[in-house]
């Protein structure tokens, strides 16, 4: 007999998720792995000689990277003395505060990082990332793509994302011959939505970078390291070519921070048979190194990999506390599918959620899951209404904010228009009547229109030897009758000359002022301190228009 | 600036004189099959290493290092055997040649089809791991771009390998084909992933850094 | 184009990139510190374009006129240099030396800076073209920690086979 019980369990949509059990010797573990190396250090002549158990003739390319620009040598022997449980009891003491944790967490080794969180429960960890990150107040980025890579959608997803509230946004493509125009699209939708959102646009490195370098975007994300070596080197880059991509950057004016995350060694075929938090502690090792103000981590596209063993959410949250502990911005993932149930990928955000961190998701799908071209995110647009009553529920601020429909259409339709006219101005294949309208009203590509993809992409090249730039916007969005569209992308690009928004965990307001790590700092010591909701912000949190009113009845 | 006559000249020389050496490279029956393994309804062999292609009219597939050969069906399932075929029929429906290298210093797919792209007379080639992930590539694209990219090999299907077979023989026609329509699913990754590392698991461990392409020759039985 | 012509321009050119690549002055008054930030908003009469032009000057209109092109959107060597002082006041000193080898390189063409990087690759160089490019931004541009960056990463993917192989 077959219990009916156990019938009505296996057809959960937890069960439809895999999982596997633990394989230490592989890598295929989350922390505390017993092949971790033992925490070591030992400074010769102002050098390291030993690091982690491994004297310096025997350091691979990130051993010698980290050894020589990552860990503050003049304090390293005395934190690395301190005991991690120590240390561990420190960053959930609201005694000590954040400037005193770094003193030590700057100045230790990836091995005795992944010893230090590995002494934290989830909640402990939470406790660690609500007094690590780096930024007062925690914000939202999203993701804004389509399986069509139309841009008009783009544009119309983008401006409806912007009012509700995201601070930063990320395009990608399908057929990555289109990349320049999902960036134009995003970049105008999103200043038409709300002035002083930063975009980009995930591409091949260098291919990214030259979009930057043309003012077809404001910042980059997707510069991406890993912790073992081979794997670096099918990721096509050395701690020393990312690090010198760092700096191109910031010679451009453009901010940027590196990505990496636990799994993504297992998935690329080398982890040397270490943890995943380890070699993920390593990355973040380098990309502190490199002088980056921030990553995003939290396994990314890699989740199925820690999310199908023991402990793997936890390891997660755990990677996200040890990138506040190198004070990099923390930009949390929370991005990808991973599981087919709705419970497991609630919990899987509750960490990054309820703590606040500097991007909770990055990013949050601004479509429906059908349109994201980051093979799906852990939260998407049919998801809008939970997000923000959950924000509700727990009194916190995930950074979006209930909206009226009426709002959403008029962005949305002034989005698709501006689009509409800057092509016109610059010669591009027209955006119809049409497109706009559908793209007003859509809820996805659905719902939208084909375009002629061949004539996109030779318009595409062809705009491209022209030289088109950001400036060219301007100029064609003023042309098109959008001066105060026009005059939010002439804002962005007078932000790059200034380069405020180079520092950690930065984020503009609507009037183009900058909050980061700098004047916005996170100063959480305890309850009634850090961030607390201000009466203004709380009353757009909890007014969803859904709400009965006691006055009505 | 201007280049004077001269200068041209070498430049011609040289570029003439590298052709050459490619096209009187050792031609694929030169070597002697080194290993000919049976794939269900294929049999590959290598036969050395693959030469540099002139002839403007081929497509290079590039396989990556189990293809075949330690893995013979896709993640989904569907023989290696018949995944060619089917890329194979592509290019030739549209009056173009063929010619496959096995790629070993790399199991990442960009890479393979970039190494096939460069190996191909004209420019193009596809790349395609064992769990069936493929790449339409162009040598003067950077490595980790694309021309057309399938990255969620759970989704591609049969007629999908056709099209991407007809598709890079239209580019290397000089043709601007439209785009095999990209396909997605969100839940690809929760039922796959974690399979799909182990399958990469297993075809680096074919890798061989410095081994160079080497020419492969199929029968379908 | 004659050919003195050419050669004239060439000079120019690399003259041109040699008085960018120079590196910032100190902050007349002091270093920046975080109390001088935002510097667009706090210090905008310090902040100028790589072509001289103040920062305060920078307007919408002169956008639309086309007295301002993309070449004047773009942050100078000094104030990186100020950022890099801001992040120090705050101990950020690696993201401080990033910001101080981004300002050397402002003065390396677009072109070039995405060759050099593409260089840097794994398998992309031999030492040889490594070092010639360490040379190069050293005594072209003046870019004196990115060279040494570049010399490292010869030294370290010599070290650990990742030169170009074939």
């Amino acid at each position: 007999m077959k219990s009916k019980r156990f019938e009505a369990l296996a057809a959960r949509p937890v069960n439809q998720d895999g999982y596997v059990q633990e394989w230490p010797e592989v890598g295929l573990i989350a922390m505390n792995s017993p092949f971790d190396p033992k925490p070591s250090i030992k400074i010769e002549n102002g050098r390291v000689v030993e690091m982690d158990g491994k004297r310096r003739a025997d350091f691979d390319m990130l051993d010698t990277f980290i050894a020589d620009h990552a860990i503050r040598l003049d304090n390293a022997e005395k934190a690395m003395s301190i005991d991690s449980l120590e240390i561990a009891r420190k960053i959930v003491d609201i005694n000590v505060s954040r400037d005193e944790i770094l003193d030590i967490t700057l100045s230790v080794t990836p091995a005795k990082l992944t010893e230090i969180v590995g002494k934290l429960t989830i909640v402990e960890i939470m406790m660690g990332m609500t007094k690590m990150r780096a930024r007062l107040m925690p914000a939202n980025q999203c993701h804004v793509t389509n399986v069509k890579d139309n841009p008009v959608q783009i544009a119309a997803d983008a401006a409806e994302a912007a009012v509700r509230g995201f601070a930063e946004m990320e395009t990608t493509v399908g057929i990555a011959r289109y990349a320049p125009f999902n960036a134009m699209a995003l970049f105008v939708g999103a200043q038409a939505g709300r002035p002083g959102i930063m975009t980009q646009c995930a591409l091949e490195e260098a291919t990214e970078l030259q979009l930057g370098m043309r003012g077809f975007t404001t910042y980059a994300e997707t510069i991406s390291v890993y912790g073992t070596e081979p794997v670096f080197m099918d990721g096509d880059d050395t701690p020393y070519s990312k690090a010198f991509l760092a700096s191109c950057y910031a010679s451009r004016g453009l901010k940027m921070r590196f990505t990496s995350g636990t799994g993504s060694e297992v998935q690329m075929g080398y982890a040397e048979g270490k943890s995943m938090l380890y070699l993920e502690a390593r990355c973040l090792a380098v990309t502190k190194g490199a002088g980056v103000q921030g990553t995003q981590n939290g396994s990314v596209s890699c989740v199925g990999v820690p999310a199908g063993v023991p402990g793997g959410i936890r390891a997660i949250a755990a990677e996200n506390l040890i990138a506040m502990l190198l004070d990099l911005e923390s930009t949390t993932s929370n991005d990808q599918t991973f599981t087919h149930s709705d419970l497991r990928r609630v919990a899987r955000s509750v960490p990054q959620l309820f703590s606040g961190t500097d991007y909770i998701c990055s990013g949050y799908s601004a479509t429906p899951n059908y349109d994201n071209m980051f093979a799906g995110s852990n939260w998407d647009a049919d998801d809008y209404d939970d997000w923000n009553i959950i924000q509700r529920d727990m009194r916190i601020d995930g950074g979006l904010q209930p909206v009226k429909e009426d709002d959403v259409i008029k962005a949305r339709n002034k989005a698709a228009r501006a689009l509409q006219g800057m092509f016109r101005e610059l010669g591009l294949p027209p955006i119809t009547d049409e497109e706009v309208e559908a793209a007003t009203y859509a809820r996805g590509s659905e719902d939208m229109p084909d375009r002629n993809v061949n004539e996109d992409l030779k318009a595409i090249e062809d705009m491209m030897a022209r030289k088109v730039t950001g400036v060219d916007f301007v100029k064609a969005l003023d042309r098109a009758g959008f001066p105060d569209v026009a005059q939010n992308i002439y804002n962005m690009l007078r932000q790059k000359v200034a380069g405020d928004y180079l520092h950690t965990a930065s984020i503009f307001d609507k009037d183009f002022h900058v909050y980061s790590g700098v004047n916005a700092p996170n100063d959480y010591h305890g309850p009634m301190t850090g961030y607390q909701l201000s009466e203004e912000r709380w009353e757009q949190i909890k007014n969803i228009p859904n709400a009965i009113r006691p006055e009505d009845i | 600036m201007n280049f004077d006559e001269n200068m041209l000249r070498s430049v011609i020389e040289e570029v003439l004189k590298e052709m050459g050496a490619a096209s009187t490279a050792p031609a694929a029956k030169a070597a002697p099959a080194v290993s000919t393994l049976q794939a269900g309804e294929m049999s590959l062999a290598d036969t050395g290493e693959a030469a540099k292609g002139v002839a403007p009219d081929e497509v290079v597939i590039g396989l990556a290092p189990a293809f075949g050969v330690y893995q013979h069906e896709t993640i989904i399932h569907q023989p290696h055997s018949k995944v060619l075929r089917e890329i194979i029929a592509g290019i030739e429906e549209e009056g173009m040649k063929w010619r496959l290298i096995r790629v070993f210093r790399t199991s990442d797919v960009s890479f393979i089809a970039h190494d096939a792209a460069e190996y191909s007379g004209s420019g193009i080639g596809i790349g395609i791991q064992s769990k069936g992930t493929t790449v339409i590539h162009q040598k003067d694209l950077p490595p980790l771009s694309n021309l057309e990219l399938f990255s969620q090999a759970p989704l591609i299907e049969m007629d999908t390998f056709r099209q991407i077979g007809k598709n890079a023989a239209k580019y290397a026609k000089g043709e601007a084909p439209t785009p095999v329509p990209v396909r997605n699913d969100q839940m690809a990754r929760p039922t796959y992933q974690a399979i799909a590392a182990l399958l990469h698991i297993k075809e680096t461990e074919h890798c061989d850094r410095d081994k160079k392409p080497q020419a492969v020759t199929v029968s379908f039985k | 184009m004659d050919q003195e012509l050419l050669m004239k321009q060439i000079v120019e050119q690399v003259m041109n990139a040699m008085s960018k690549g120079v590196p910032a002055p100190a902050a007349p008054g002091g270093r920046m510190t975080a109390a001088n930030y935002p510097l667009a908003e706090k210090e905008s009469g310090k902040i100028k374009t790589p072509t001289g032009k103040p920062f305060s000057s920078l307007s919408y209109e002169k956008v639309l006129s086309g007295e301002l092109t993309a070449d004047d959107m773009r942050i100078s060597p000094e104030t990186l240099e100020y950022q890099a002082q801001v992040a120090e006041s705050v101990n950020r000193e690696a993201f401080a030396g990033n910001l101080r080898r981004a300002a050397e390189l402002i003065a390396v063409p677009d072109d070039r800076l995405l060759e050099i990087y593409n260089a840097l690759r794994p398998y992309r160089s031999t030492k040889q073209e490594l070092l010639d490019i360490a040379n190069e931004l050293d005594q072209k541009y003046g870019a004196k920690t990115a060279a040494g960056l570049v010399r490292e990463a010869a030294q370290v993917y010599e070290q650990r086979d990742r030169l170009k192989k074939f």
